[in-house]
């Protein structure tokens, strides 16, 4: 159907389907596609082609997480950081407790780890709403008006 | 080749850089949404389009008040988008990815009027599934700029600018791309169905508005 032999270029098929072509060249194409049943096939297949795809939607997240402050990938490390760290350390604090019930509060091996676990995570939780308004102020451009 | 067409979004874009809230809110989820979908059909992976999406909003709005409002808006905002995907794709080379046939939404019930149109919109569904599918196959070069054309509908002139190749090139890279598809798609694909000849479209005036 295409190079020298069928002697037309295949591509304009799709500059014309797109109405991309000068008004020669569109005209030289239909009056191709007329008498090539290859290639008004492939016109036939390629329309239907762009028509179903451009019908297509698709599922996007809610709209309320675009207007929320777009996150740094720096702040979204630290914010998923602080999370996981606060899980462990939940986790970590009620293992503590048990441990203390069981063993009836005589050891305090993990003692200093309690208030260094807190401090970590809420570190991390500062430190990513930090980057966040940091972010804000660069990109606000209300920053120069005066309230 | 057809010129940029005037912007439908430039009052929206002016009110926003003229500290309009309500018009930034706006510009923001419209620009979030493209962002989106577009990563995802690049990336094929659900949380890195997430996470293109929102690093483009933030390098969009950075840049806005530099922006030609009398441009179109989705042009440069899927030149950031593709930007921060090779980006992306430079750091981790090896992430998994999915078909995009996974997020395609087809909740639309109230269409089918009766069971011939119900009928039509099940093959036309089954048809998309598959052609996603399809998409998900191609090389990068071919999948990128066939979404931009079939399903974002930039224009030839757009495509280049975004792409950053001459529009000569576009033409012979998006028919290698659909005929790539095609071939893909072949079984699927009833052309002995009657259908109209092929005749040549205006150009899309309208774009996506996911």
């Amino acid at each position: 159907m295409s190079g020298p032999a069928h002697g037309f270029d295949e591509t304009m098929i799709s500059g014309y389907l797109d109405g991309e072509l000068t008004q020669g060249d569109t005209q030289r194409v239909r009056l191709h596609l007329e008498g090539c049943d290859g290639c008004r096939r492939l016109a036939d297949d390629l329309r239907k082609l762009s028509d179903a795809t451009m019908a297509t939607d698709f599922r996007t997240p809610s709209d309320t997480q675009w207007d929320e402050t777009p996150r740094t990938s720096a702040s979204r490390l630290f914010h998923t950081s602080s999370w996981i760290l606060g899980m462990i350390w939940v986790i970590g604090l009620v293992g503590f407790v048990v441990y203390q019930i069981a063993t009836d509060g005589e050891s305090t091996r993990f003692d200093g780890l309690i208030p260094l676990g807190l401090v970590a995570t809420f570190g991390l939780a500062v430190l990513s709403a930090l980057i966040d308004r940091v972010q804000t102020r660069k990109t606000d451009p209300y920053r120069k008006v005066k309230k | 080749m057809s010129e940029h067409l005037p912007s439908p979004d430039a009052d929206l874009v002016a009110s926003a850089r003229a500290g309009d809230r309500d018009a930034r809110e706006a510009l923001g989820r419209k620009v979030g949404r493209s962002a989106y979908v577009f990563a995802l059909q690049l990336t094929r992976d659900r949380e890195a389009a997430g996470d293109v999406a929102q690093d483009s909003v933030l390098k969009f709005f950075k840049n806005l008040d530099r922006f030609d409002v009398t441009r179109p808006v989705e042009p440069w905002l899927y030149q950031i988008t593709r930007n921060r995907v090779r980006d992306l794709a430079r750091r981790q080379q090896h992430r998994r990815h999915q078909s995009l046939e996974d997020w395609i939404d087809q909740g639309r019930p109230d269409r089918a009027e009766s069971a011939a149109s119900a009928a039509a919109d099940a093959e036309r569904a089954d048809l998309q599934r598959r052609i996603w599918r399809s998409v998900s196959l191609l090389s990068d070069d071919h999948r990128e700029i066939f979404v931009l054309r079939d399903f974002h509908g930039l224009s030839y002139r757009e495509i280049a600018d975004v792409l950053s190749i001459p529009p000569g090139t576009v033409m012979s890279r998006l028919h290698s791309a659909r005929t790539n598809l095609r071939s893909l798609l072949s079984e699927h694909l009833d052309t002995d169905q009657e259908t109209p000849p092929a005749t040549a479209q205006e150009p899309h005036q309208e774009r996506k508005q996911p």
